[in-house]
């Protein structure tokens, strides 16, 4: 027997947005009987991955709660926001940064599941490892000198 | 499509994103919270009871009356540094015609370390001789011959009080985050911090979030260009910090020497001293040598000034810089280039470290061989260009991406030097690479 799942899926192009861009789509809940679900959050949001410890910001953030009178929480919910103008996604040595929208179910008896949907914001190509070799001095830029002394 | 998560066996202990049991977690940190709130409220009963309520009555609300000395005697502990001794009176005292006597000096009855301070003190009483005392209204059987307040017992207040903080703290926290994943407790960290919305479009939002504020650099006009940029060589903390383990090292050392000298001239050598003495004194003379040097680069090498005709940077756009060299130098090479650096900081254990890896060195600018002259600065100008599918200027509280002009020199006679001067690249308006050239 399956366990219960998060299906997210975006509007349009699916994937690499630019800043300025609204995000939507559409995230459904499955294999849940509808009274165990107690409230569901979506968040957009970044996080980092690598060396460091995590960082995690939230752009925007939704929740919907059995609580506030919601009583099928399966039903497929939509989220659409504007997305901001950093940080952009960037694949770095030591430092990653990672956009996604993250939805949160919260299950009876303090069970959770999650479903994300990683997106990237706008298109910083991957830093490579130590970049000794670009030392090479060329493809100088130099205007005339005003003011050198020379001997 | 994206389905759930599946948990893994082992946790992953680091970050966020940890995969243990957060419904646990969050009991065992409640329960600790609650455990130093209970251990702090129960120490800090005992303090008050034990010390600090008896002294506050003796000071307070004891009664002033006279009393007869009978009898003085050292009373002695062992203790675990060695003996400790207090003095003890017996004494006689009516109060509402019933007579008490009991042996006495202060309510604590503490021991001290020094027997010629207690025997002084007993010396002071005459056995036979009337004195003050004070006694408890509550309980007339109990009687001091000093009023004191130990200055330790109020500063005993600090340890169950530092407990009973960190325990609410804790609890509050915990009852505070209870049930509420990351991102929720991060939304509201956020709508706390720009305001009470959380709709992007409606709630004050920094132009380019997490990316560093030009402020800093950009208050300093330059003379040349628009902006002077500041340097974070930090040579005059180098230099204190030099000159303080200058002194302290060889300090400490020469108090030995002098020792070890004065045997030498009192025709006792000690020869044992003396051979240990000689690495340290090596490692002194090294020290010394090593801070001449650097006051000496510091004060021949001249300051180093980089202005920009813009900031902040964006990628793709090319901006002018001018570069000046003081001091009296026969420069072998001066370089400049723009560099890229990430830096990520974690806890190993119970430390925090710090890791920085360059990712990007760009050329600007490389002259070879020239003088500068004294008075008569080396100046230069060039171009930046910001690669056009650079990564921008990013601070989140562990991570970062910063970028920086440094300037390394190679000059005759002296050890390289390297200067920073940090600079913002902010993201393209757009998102994209485009390369659009100024």
């Amino acid at each position: 027997m399956n366990g219960p799942l998060v299906r997210i899926r975006f509007d349009g192009n699916g994937g690499t947005y630019r800043p300025g861009d609204t995000l939507s789509g559409e995230y459904r809940i499955e294999s849940v009987p509808a009274n165990e679900v107690k409230a569901v959050e979506v968040s957009v949001l970044w996080y980092t991955e690598g060396k460091g410890d995590e960082d995690l910001a939230v752009h925007d953030f939704w929740r919907r709660s059995a609580d506030d009178g919601d009583f099928d929480l399966r039903r497929p919910g939509r989220f659409s926001t504007i997305l901001p103008r950093s940080p952009l996604s960037y694949r770095g040595v030591l430092v990653k940064i990672r956009w996604c929208v993250r939805v949160r179910v919260f299950l009876t008896r303090g069970r959770e599941v999650m479903g994300e949907l990683a997106f990237k914001l706008g298109d910083v190509p991957a830093a490579r490892a130590p970049l000794a070799a670009a030392l090479r001095v060329q493809e100088r830029r130099e205007l005339p000198v005003a003011k050198a002394v020379l001997a | 499509m994206s389905l759930a998560r599946n948990f893994r066996i082992v946790p992953k202990k680091r970050g966020n994103r940890s995969t243990g049991s957060k419904v646990w977690g969050k009991v065992i940190e409640c329960a600790l919270s609650a455990a130093a709130l209970v251990a702090g409220a129960i120490a800090l009963v005992v303090v008050l009871v034990k010390v600090v309520i008896p002294e506050w009555r003796v000071n307070h609300q004891f009664v002033e009356h006279t009393c007869v000395v009978l009898q003085t005697r050292l009373a002695k502990q062992e203790g675990a540094d060695g003996a400790l001794y207090r003095p003890e009176a017996r004494i006689q005292y009516s109060v509402n015609g019933e007579t008490y006597v009991t042996w006495t000096y202060s309510i604590r009855g503490r021991y001290a370390a020094s027997r010629a301070e207690v025997e002084k003190i007993l010396q002071s009483l005459e056995p036979g001789e009337e004195y003050t005392c004070w006694y408890d209204p509550a309980d007339p059987s109990v009687a001091v011959l000093v009023q004191t307040y130990s200055w330790w017992s109020w500063l005993t207040l600090a340890i169950p009080g530092s407990f009973i903080l960190i325990g609410i703290g804790g609890v509050v926290h915990s009852l505070m985050t209870w049930g509420k994943s990351a991102e929720r407790q991060a939304a509201i960290a956020q709508r706390t911090a720009h305001g009470a919305s959380f709709d992007p479009s409606r709630r004050s939002l920094p132009d380019f979030p997490h990316v560093p504020k030009p402020a800093s650099i950009t208050d300093s006009p330059g003379t040349t260009l628009a902006y002077r940029l500041p340097s974070v060589t930090g040579s005059g903390w180098k230099l204190l910090g030099g000159a303080a383990a200058c002194l302290g090292w060889n300090g400490i050392v020469a108090l030995f020497a002098c020792v070890a000298i004065s045997g030498f001239l009192e025709g006792r050598p000690d020869w044992l001293l003396t051979v240990l003495l000689i690495p340290f004194l090596v490692v002194g003379g090294g020290i010394i040598v090593y801070f001449l040097r650097y006051v000496l680069v510091a004060s021949a090498i001249g300051p180093t000034l980089v202005e920009i005709s813009e900031q902040p940077l964006h990628p793709g756009n090319h901006y002018e810089l001018f570069v000046s060299q003081t001091g009296r130098l026969r420069v072998k090479s001066l370089e400049v280039v723009l560099a890229c650096e990430e830096q990520a900081t974690f806890q190993q254990g119970t430390n925090t470290r710090r890791e920085s890896l360059r990712v990007l060195e760009q050329p600007v600018y490389r002259r070879e061989q020239f003088d500068v002259r004294h008075g008569v600065p080396f100046e230069a100008r060039c171009l930046l260009e910001v690669p056009a599918g650079a990564m921008h200027s990013f601070k989140s509280e562990h991570n970062e991406i910063s970028w920086k002009i440094i300037v390394k020199g190679e000059v005759d006679g002296w050890p390289s030097f390297t200067r920073s001067f940090p600079v913002i690249v902010y993201p393209p308006s757009n998102g994209s690479n485009g390369n659009h050239k100024r």
